[in-house]
């Protein structure tokens, strides 16, 4: 592969010198210059020894024709068949041209200026809303995506209905469901109406997802209490499971009575199209994150730690110490300093990203390895790691 | 077209990147110039990884660190095995940066 990538290399090296060289010859320094340029850059990658010394020029000619396989988005059209994906918005209504057509189904169409509008404007700005309103009839539609009938609903569907009973997130559903509930079929006006009443049921997930628009503002960080949702950061994050904690917890609580962003953004009202199952937690066995403006769910809160710190004295009658700096892994240090310096590196897109408990998958594609002091060239990349 | 600026971070991109900043600092070329080429490095780059790469490689490792922030997703894993069709690669440690690949296609 070594070969390729030298004559990938020299390719773009001629490719980017070929296409700034109106630019250089018009208003700029001129050809020499260019010249000059080109020799640097061609003679400090031969010095890296990533591109073959001499330029096989020839052999480069070779190769563009060789691969002009397009690579398409692998999630286009969605086929939940394998590992139980969580749909997201983006498999739900991913931004083809496939799809478009169908937010103009009248059903679900809620009436222009029925005050659909208020709550229009967090879906207004995702990029999803964003893609597909735009290629279909305006604005108007843009959360009627949420209820619209869609040909990738039934996956997620079927394994819902096996998903076991662990539940835990029980802060970050409150009356979420109910939303969904009444979302299916009705203008989603409806939604906010309904939200104290009723019960939830874990079948009525699916329909969470036809309810695009207006999951997040009940899923959680955003507008869970300062209390309730700390609790939830700092057991979670540090994997407290003693009860003897519960105690300190209080503490720490009470000493910070709210933790701003420890989560993460808060959600972003333009994001929340975009972002319908990334507040599930640990309720969710299965996820998904390949939406865009997608904040991190799983960082660790930084911050987190800190008020345990102040607490050190207090604490004397615990048996472990509090939480501090020392817990960090040590690793986390390694990375600054060391990510610069140890060169081994990964450079690609993502297609794909998805976490099975501690299994996760990704899909890359485009990518520029180096590796083990060799640059390595890749069109796909499937990743499995465990956490 | 959207671009990313990922790639000059490659070996070739750095190469690119410390030519560009001695030129502009020894005052022959103008710092405008200096990123139209880098831009043209991205877009270049971006179009050669599609059209010119064939090869398919899997990854497997312990995953340390998980970031998601700005689109963009950064793994760090531990006992990475990296395969291609003709050989396999074994790193101790390896950062993954990957940008979210339908941001060049809206």
């Amino acid at each position: 592969m070594a070969a390729s990538t030298s004559s990938v290399y020299v390719n773009v090296i001629e490719d980017v010198i070929n296409k700034v060289r109106e630019e250089f010859m018009n208003n700029g320094p001129g050809e020499d210059v260019l010249k000059e340029l080109q020799g640097t850059w061609e003679a400090k990658t031969m010095q890296a020894g990533v591109v073959n010394n001499p330029i096989e020029r020839s052999a480069a000619k070779g190769t563009p024709g060789s691969g002009v396989t397009p690579v398409h988005d692998l999630n286009v059209p969605y086929e939940g068949t394998e590992e139980y994906e969580t749909p997201t918005a983006e498999i739900l209504f991913p931004p083809t041209p496939l799809q478009t057509p169908i937010p103009a189904t009248p059903i679900q169409t809620p009436l222009p200026g029925t005050g659909d509008n208020l709550y229009n404007i967090p879906t207004g700005g995702s990029d999803y809303s964003a893609n597909e309103s735009g290629s279909s009839n305006g604005g108007v539609n843009a959360e009627t995506k949420g209820g619209r009938p869609s040909p990738y609903m039934q996956p997620p569907s079927t394994w819902m209905n096996h998903r076991p009973p662990l539940d835990v997130n029980i802060a970050y559903v409150e009356g979420r469901d109910e939303v969904d509930r009444g979302a299916s079929h009705q203008p989603p006006t409806q939604d906010f109406l309904q939200m104290n009443s009723g019960k939830r049921k874990r079948e009525d997930f699916p329909a969470q997802y036809q309810a695009g628009g207006f999951i997040p503002q009940q899923d959680g960080a955003g507008d869970a209490a300062p209390e309730k949702f700390e609790i939830e950061v700092s057991g979670g994050s540090t994997s407290i499971a003693s009860r003897a904690w519960s105690e300190m917890l209080t503490r720490v609580r009470s000493s910070t009575p709210k933790i701003p962003q420890l989560d993460g953004p808060i959600p972003d009202p333009y994001d929340e199209l975009s972002t319908p199952n990334i507040y599930n937690y640990q309720g969710t066995f299965n996820e998904d994150y390949n939406v865009a403006s997608t904040p991190a769910p799983h960082d660790i809160p930084v911050s987190t730690p800190a008020p345990v710190v102040q607490n050190d004295v207090g604490d004397d009658d615990d048996d472990e110490p509090p939480l501090n700096e020392n817990d960090d892994d040590e690793l986390d240090d390694v990375d600054q300093g060391d990510e610069l310096n140890t060169a081994h590196l990964v450079l690609a897109q993502f297609d794909k990203v998805t976490r099975t408990k501690s299994k996760w998958k990704c899909t890359l594609k485009d990518g520029i390895m180096h590796i083990n002091n060799k640059d390595v060239l890749f069109n796909k990349a499937n990743g499995e790691f465990d956490f | 077209m959207a671009t990313f600026e990922l790639y000059r971070r490659s070996t070739i991109g750095m190469c690119l990147t410390e030519t560009l900043d001695e030129m502009v600092q020894s005052g022959t070329l103008s710092p405008d110039l200096a990123i139209q080429v880098l831009t043209q490095f991205d877009k270049s780059m971006t179009e050669a990884l599609e059209n010119q790469v064939k090869s398919k490689v899997t990854i497997k490792g312990h995953l340390h660190t998980y970031r998601f922030c700005d689109n963009v997703w950064t793994f760090i894993l531990q006992d990475a095995v990296f395969k291609n069709e003709d050989n396999q690669e074994n790193v101790g440690r390896v950062k993954i940066v990957a940008c979210d690949s339908k941001l060049l296609t809206q």
